[in-house]
């Protein structure tokens, strides 16, 4: 489980080039309730364009009624308890006031966020999580067009986030111009130590080849004034070029150890009654996300509290309802259900599913009913599908050919074995 | 006359016809070749005698004694007088009506070598025809004992048709298809099909291909008139069709008195069957046909004929004079039907001679109409153009005179005509003649002319540019400008191509409007499209007359004229054909004739159909038509052009109407199919298929590799089709079994609505600083969690700590109440409970009003009306939905609130940029629209400073309509209820 990290960039002599980050228990103990005046937000000072603005101080004591997940978040990179040794390796990166770009990959739910705010937050101190949301249009002049553009970010004084994936097609304007526009202005405050600023983008694996190769060229020249902190899933589909500038940083899904931890502390924290094996249940449900499993331990707390030994964890709507699909294509293998099925996959996509995700939520579903011969051949089609899906547009017709291919290769296995 | 072993024999041959391409030829030739021994001569005679019967072998059960009886005695003569051979040629040319015509042409060359070869058939038919009348003529119990030989030729004709006609009063198929033994074989093999036929979709033919069509003489059909019905044994109605029309005959597609015979293989009991039968119409079925048309054999004239020479004295030699005066008048209207030619006076001489003195005018104009009545079809329309112009001067020029009180009353009369049509049916034709008729001038102005806005100075104009001079014309009769036009007592200005004025004339059509309102003289206006955008100010102005397309039959009486006149040998089914193909464009058949004209001057059925095979296709078709066509039981006969021609009929459409129903049909490829895996195994295929064309559809539109297009139609639409072609079924109880519409639009939009609503939440809850976390994962992992917290509560718990609890939350997040719906709407599934099911009403209103209360201390974080990133917005059906659920009472003000605030935005977003720079740095009031508004316009707007300090005071605006323009004039954010940022 241990992963390499590369150093592509000139890093401060504590990192050890060829570290193996051991995935780390890590959750912080304890949330001090950080009281802080609060103050007027900075946004009202702001351009009238930004829509948003905070009248709470950021750094506000979390609300009672906050969700767990969010409550028990760490905030900072001492109180981490899982990925100890990244955030502690990450700690000593900044100390060095040096700090090349970043890129965390890693499953989802398995803390790429929450190191990255811990991160920010030690780098530019309490400042950094005063944080606005701004929604932003751009003009931007395409050769033959002008293209306007309009991007929410999350913007502090020191950095920035956003996700230019949203953009469809046209991120690659948004990495060629907002991007190098905001990368090429040095921040004006310059008492602190931090001379660069740093732009947090999510889902860089979701930009396009073009946007990714405009990214390269805009992370060497600015990168004086200028930090890049990259957020995936998959690094493999960033590309290379873009991977090498960058200190990648794989987050690991926590173990079901680690996530049963991290419940049993929420549980003590919170007064629960967890009755034995119950968390570790709930972390069998979790896919090894966290974020996951603190959220159906908090569904099970809402269901029904006294919690008993042999309560169910309920999936999530979504996953129950691909289920039943897949049990729908199990059961019988004929144009009707094919036509079934697909109006039940159009309720999850109109539901905003991600098509990705349903084809693999499907996918193991049906392996979970499959007879081990036909394993191998579902997941490659289910794989060839899923290339197929990010090839085209339309998400549905080719989760239908998938269920098609696989029902004809069900009914043909079930025929030739039972009759 | 049939006697057992003819009987048998024919049976036999029969069979044998149905492989062998030349059924009776070869045993007739085998006879002529040598003086047949009797016997041999006898069989084949019954043979050809009984399969002819078959054919129309009605009238051998239905003619009437004297005739059957006329008949005899004239073989009888003939046994008697002639030699078997001769007898039997004899035989065959009476038995066979129709094959009379042609004869082979080495004899005719003998007889007249210079004359025009490729008419020859007409002619050899013509000469052959008297000879025959000698001897049977005179026993013909219908034709009149006639002593003239032209007369005897029309007999013969007229006995032809006699013949043919007979079977209608002869009715009844029982008595003669089903009489002849071949025909009863015919219908065997089919007999067992009766109830097949589904509703609305035609089986293949049990036979398909397997029988020899045959190839006959080319007007051996004609005058005939056919209704297919049913399934036809080998045929397809379409192959049926063009075999038919291809042989003279004519296709209808209802039975009527004219009908001649209805052609069908199996009583299938329809409309068509019952009414032929009430009519009295013969049945004839396929095998009746293919007789019909096979013993029509040139192949077998050739036999005659060769027999003919054999026998020396032939009448017809002897009299060279009177075939030639017959070879002309035939080789004029020979290609007419038969009986036609009685009528057909005019003979334009022969057609070599014709070619050679074409003049130079294209056709189009040579035959232009010369007189109104020449026009073809749209007569009340030339009238009432006729009747307008004659009272145009009296109408406006004498009530200007007498003051416009009465031009007003009059209202129903414009100043101006508008032709509307599609090209070539004679519009332009129309106005000039009609002008020139009344005797106006008449003034074209066409697209080729410059009909920009005329100079404002018309003095400068003067012999100037076109505009300038019609300006003149109009606006003062008497001046004259140096151009003669005007000089010109009455006039009249056609403005051609009206809907063709574009870039290069600016202003024309309102400078028209204009020029109609002073105008002194008629105006006529012609355009194709009369709901173009561009005219939709000008009809107002005019009188409209839409030209309709002419009929194809009275295009082709026309097209036959100038065929006649032309010397062209062209036949009127063929003329229709081409009729039918131009698609009621008078002009194109014109030219398409004469472009024909130059490489051949005798046209048939097969050269119309090839030359506008492709032309024919221009139609508009729909996409529900192109998808029915492709999955079609049919569909995998169709050709390859035919399919991308389908497939692109509508590029965007078709591919998703296929996809929403290609699971629907019982491909007819894979046969039987137990348990249903071949169909499984095509569906996948098929499915995947759709999913390169999406692929090469992204291609296509991303990287706009437009030239992928046809390998995009072909995977999306072509190979589905190809694959899963053939019945139609339904999948769900209840439903009709048509195509449907492709449903991914629907959803599509749906999805990228409740994204747009998703984006909603998450920018809230990153507003609220407490979670930061991207949108999928917010309903991935969020949403069951948020769910249960947000209902769970207020099913269960006491109301007014359910409603406290449930607010607290979605203040913690700030969610709004959209937000809250959203939530609930996004994890609604098909199939499972409701969340809000169980949620008493009463508690829902609580919740309303605690959300209502905290809104005036509720600290604003989040705007409410953000836009969001990448993806469009449709604010007008927003808004309306925000402000739909509405008491009926609120409704109207409603509207203009949204109006206005519509408008407001547009204006608002220009103030932004200045504003947002001047009121830089200053703490701004920040209005902040609260969630969805139940009551409508009562927009309950919390005008907040944002700091603590300086907590805002409440600002609650009755309605948005003030609130917008205030909040204008105070700051780009504030907005009504309909505003929205962009």
């Amino acid at each position: 489980m241990g992963q390499i990290l590369q150093v592509p960039y000139p890093l401060p002599s504590l990192l050890n080039p060829h570290l193996h980050l051991v995935k780390s228990p890590l959750f912080f103990p304890a949330f001090p309730p950080l009281l802080t005046p609060l103050l007027l937000s900075r946004a009202l000072s702001l351009s009238l364009q930004l829509l948003l603005h905070r009248a709470f101080f950021p750094l506000s004591p979390p609300h009672p009624k906050m969700l767990w997940v969010d409550k028990y978040r760490p905030r900072t990179l001492d109180k981490v308890i899982v990925h100890e040794e990244i955030a502690g390796n990450l700690k000593k990166l900044i100390s060095e006031q040096d700090c090349p770009h970043l890129l965390f990959y890693g499953p989802p739910g398995s803390g790429k966020k929450t190191l990255i705010m811990a991160l920010l937050k030690q780098m530019f101190g309490p400042g950094a999580e005063k944080v606005k949301l701004e929604n932003k249009m751009w003009k931007i002049d395409a050769g033959t067009r002008k293209i306007e553009l309009e991007l929410t970010m999350l913007s502090s004084t020191h950095h920035v986030e956003l996700n230019p994936s949203d953009a469809g097609f046209q991120d690659r304007y948004i990495v060629q111009e907002i991007i190098k526009e905001m990368a090429r202005n040095r921040p004006i405050d310059t008492k602190g130590k931090k001379g660069y600023k740093v732009l947090v983008l999510n889902e860089v694996d979701k930009l396009s080849r073009e946007a990714q190769h405009s990214l390269r060229r805009t992370m060497e020249k600015y990168s004086a004034s200028c930090r890049l902190i990259l957020c995936c899933n998959s690094s493999s589909k960033v590309t290379e070029a873009v991977r090498s500038r960058c200190l990648n940083i794989r987050v690991n899904a926590p173990t079901e150890e680690q996530i049963i931890k991290v419940l049993e502390f929420i549980g003590k924290k919170e007064n629960l009654q967890l009755p034995p094996g119950f968390a570790a249940r709930i972390a069998a449900q979790s896919n090894r996300s966290l974020r996951r499993a603190i959220l159906s331990l908090e569904t099970c707390r809402v269901q029904q509290y006294p919690f008993t030994a042999n309560q169910a964890v309920l999936p999530m709507d979504w996953e129950q309802y691909v289920s039943e699909i897949a049990s729908d294509i199990i059961m019988e293998q004929s144009p009707k259900r094919l036509f079934l099925v697909r109006g039940k996959i159009y309720e999850l996509l109109v539901n905003c599913i991600p098509p990705e995700i349903i084809l693999k939520k499907l996918l193991s579903e049906l392996l979970k009913k499959l007879d081990s011969e036909l394993k191998h051949e579902v997941c490659h089609w289910a794989a060839y599908y899923e290339h197929r899906m990010r090839l085209g547009q339309k998400a549905i017709f080719h989760i239908e050919a998938f269920v098609a291919k696989f029902m004809s290769i069900y009914k043909g296995f079930l025929i030739a074995t039972f009759s | 006359m049939s006697s057992d072993i003819r009987k048998w024999f024919m049976k036999q041959h029969d069979k044998g016809n149905g492989t062998a391409s030349k059924p009776a030829a070869k045993p007739a030739s085998a006879a002529s070749e040598k003086p047949p021994s009797p016997v041999l001569d006898e069989l084949v005679q019954g043979a050809q005698e009984n399969s002819g019967r078959r054919k129309t072998s009605k009238y051998f059960a239905t003619t009437t004694a004297t005739e059957s009886g006329s008949k005899q005695t004239t073989k009888d003569g003939k046994v008697t007088q002639k030699s078997p051979a001769k007898r039997k040629a004899q035989k065959i040319r009476e038995d066979f009506q129709d094959d009379v015509k042609p004869v082979p042409a080495k004899k005719f060359h003998k007889d007249e070598d210079d004359d025009f070869v490729p008419s020859n058939d007409k002619k050899k038919a013509a000469e052959v025809k008297p000879s025959k009348k000698l001897k049977s003529g005179s026993g013909g119990g219908v034709s009149k004992n006639s002593v003239d030989k032209d007369d005897d030729d029309y007999d013969e004709d007229e006995l032809d048709d006699k013949y043919v006609e007979t079977p209608i009063k002869a009715g009844g198929r029982g008595r003669g298809g089903r009489g002849a033994g071949a025909a009863a074989g015919g219908r065997g093999r089919g007999g067992g099909r009766g109830g097949f036929m589904n509703f609305g979709e035609r089986k293949d033919p049990p036979h398909k291909g397997e029988k020899e069509v045959p190839e006959g003489a080319p007007e051996c059909l004609a005058g005939l008139t056919f209704v297919i019905s049913g399934t036809l044994d080998s045929l397809e109605r379409e192959e049926a069709e063009d075999l038919i029309k291809h042989h003279g005959g004519r296709v209808t597609g209802s039975v009527s008195k004219r009908t001649s015979f209805l052609l069908a293989d199996e009583d299938i009991g329809g409309r068509k069957s019952s009414k032929a039968k009430e009519l009295g119409i013969p049945f004839l079925t396929e095998d009746g046909l293919f007789d019909m048309i096979r013993k029509s054999k040139p192949a077998k004239a050739h036999v005659q004929e060769e027999q003919k020479k054999k026998v020396e004295k032939s009448p017809i030699k002897s009299t060279p004079l009177k075939v030639e005066a017959k070879v002309d008048r035939v080789g004029s209207g020979g290609r007419k039907d038969a009986a036609k030619i009685v009528k057909s006076g005019t003979s334009p001489g022969k057609p070599k001679i014709q070619s050679t003195d074409r003049s130079s005018l294209t056709w189009t104009e040579k035959y232009r109409p010369k007189v109104p009545n020449d026009i073809i079809g749209n007569q009340s329309l030339v009238k009432q153009l006729h009747d307008w112009l004659i009272h145009w001067n009296e109408q406006f020029l004498h009530t200007d005179q007498k003051g416009k009180g009465k031009k007003q009353a009059d209202s129903g009369s414009k100043k101006a005509v508008l032709l509307s049509g599609s090209p070539g049916i004679g519009k332009s034709t129309s106005a000039k003649l009609v002008s020139q008729m009344l005797g106006f001038q008449a003034i074209e102005v066409n697209a080729s002319d410059n009909r920009g806005k005329a100079d404002t100075k018309i003095v400068k104009g003067v012999g100037g540019n076109t505009s300038n001079s019609i300006k003149e014309l109009i606006s003062n009769e008497a001046l004259s400008c140096g151009k003669n036009w005007s000089k010109h007592p009455k006039s009249v200005l056609i403005m051609d191509e009206v809907d063709g004025m574009s870039a290069g004339d600016r202003g024309g059509v309102a400078d028209l409007i204009a020029s109609i309102k002073i105008s002194k003289i008629p105006i006529i206006c012609i355009c194709n499209d009369r709901y173009s955008q561009k005219l939709k100010s000008l009809v107002n102005y005019c009188l409209l007359l839409n030209f309709r397309k002419p009929t194809k039959q009275q295009m082709a009486k026309r097209l036959k004229q100038i065929a006649d006149a032309e010397g062209l040998q062209v036949n009127e089914i063929a003329l229709e054909e081409l009729a039918d193909r131009v698609n009621g464009d008078m002009r194109m058949a014109i030219n398409q004739l004469q472009y024909m004209s130059l490489s051949q001057s005798v046209i048939n059925y097969d050269d119309i159909r090839q030359r506008l095979l492709s032309s024919s296709k221009d139609e508009d078709i729909s996409p529900f038509t192109a998808v029915d066509k492709l999955f079609g039981f049919n569909g995998g006969k169709l050709r390859m052009d035919e399919r991308i021609d389908l497939s692109m009929s509508d590029p965007d459409l078709v591919p998703l109407i296929i996809q929403e129903n290609y699971i629907n049909y019982r491909p007819s490829s894979i046969g039987k199919d137990d348990n249903g895996v071949k169909r499984m195994n095509l569906l996948a295929r098929a499915a995947e298929s759709i999913g390169d064309g999406d692929i090469v559809n992204v291609q296509i539109r991303r990287y706009r590799q437009w030239q992928l297009s046809q390998a995009g139609s072909f995977a999306s639409c072509i190979i589905p089709a190809a694959l899963m072609h053939g019945h139609r079924e339904t999948l769900e109880p209840g439903e009709r079994n048509y195509n449907r519409f492709g449903g991914w639009l629907g959803k599509n939009s749906t999805t990228g609505k409740n994204l747009r609503l998703l984006e909603d939440v998450h920018i809230h809850i990153l507003a609220s600083q407490e979670a930061n976390m991207n949108r999928e994962t917010l309903r991935v992992d969020y949403f069951t969690l948020l769910l249960k917290q947000l209902t769970d509560p207020l099913r269960v718990m006491p109301k007014e700590e359910a409603v406290q609890k449930v607010v607290e939350l979605m203040d913690t997040y700030s969610l709004s109440q959209e937000d809250f719906d959203t939530i609930v709407e996004l994890s609604k599934f098909r199939g499972h409970p409701n969340p809000m099911e169980g949620i008493q009403p009463a508690v829902k209103a609580a919740l309303t009003k605690a959300y209502k209360q905290g809104s005036s201390s509720r600290v604003v974080r989040a705007a409410d009306l953000i836009t969001l990133p990448g993806v469009k917005k449709a604010p007008k059906k927003r808004i309306a939905a925000m402000l739909e659920p509405v008491e009926g009472g609120l409704a109207e003000e409603n509207g203009d609130a949204v109006a206005e605030g519509e408008e407001e935005d547009s204006s608002d977003s220009e103030d932004t940029d200045d504003v947002g720079s001047n009121t830089n740095g200053e703490a701004k009031p920040q209005l902040d629209l609260l969630g969805n508004k139940p009551k409508g316009v009562q927009v309950e707007l919390d005008l907040k400073s944002n700091g603590k300090s300086k907590s805002g005071a409440k600002k609650k605006t009755p309605a948005s309509k003030s609130q917008g323009s205030e909040s204008a004039g105070k700051g780009p954010r504030g907005s009504g209820g309909g505003k929205r940022k962009r």
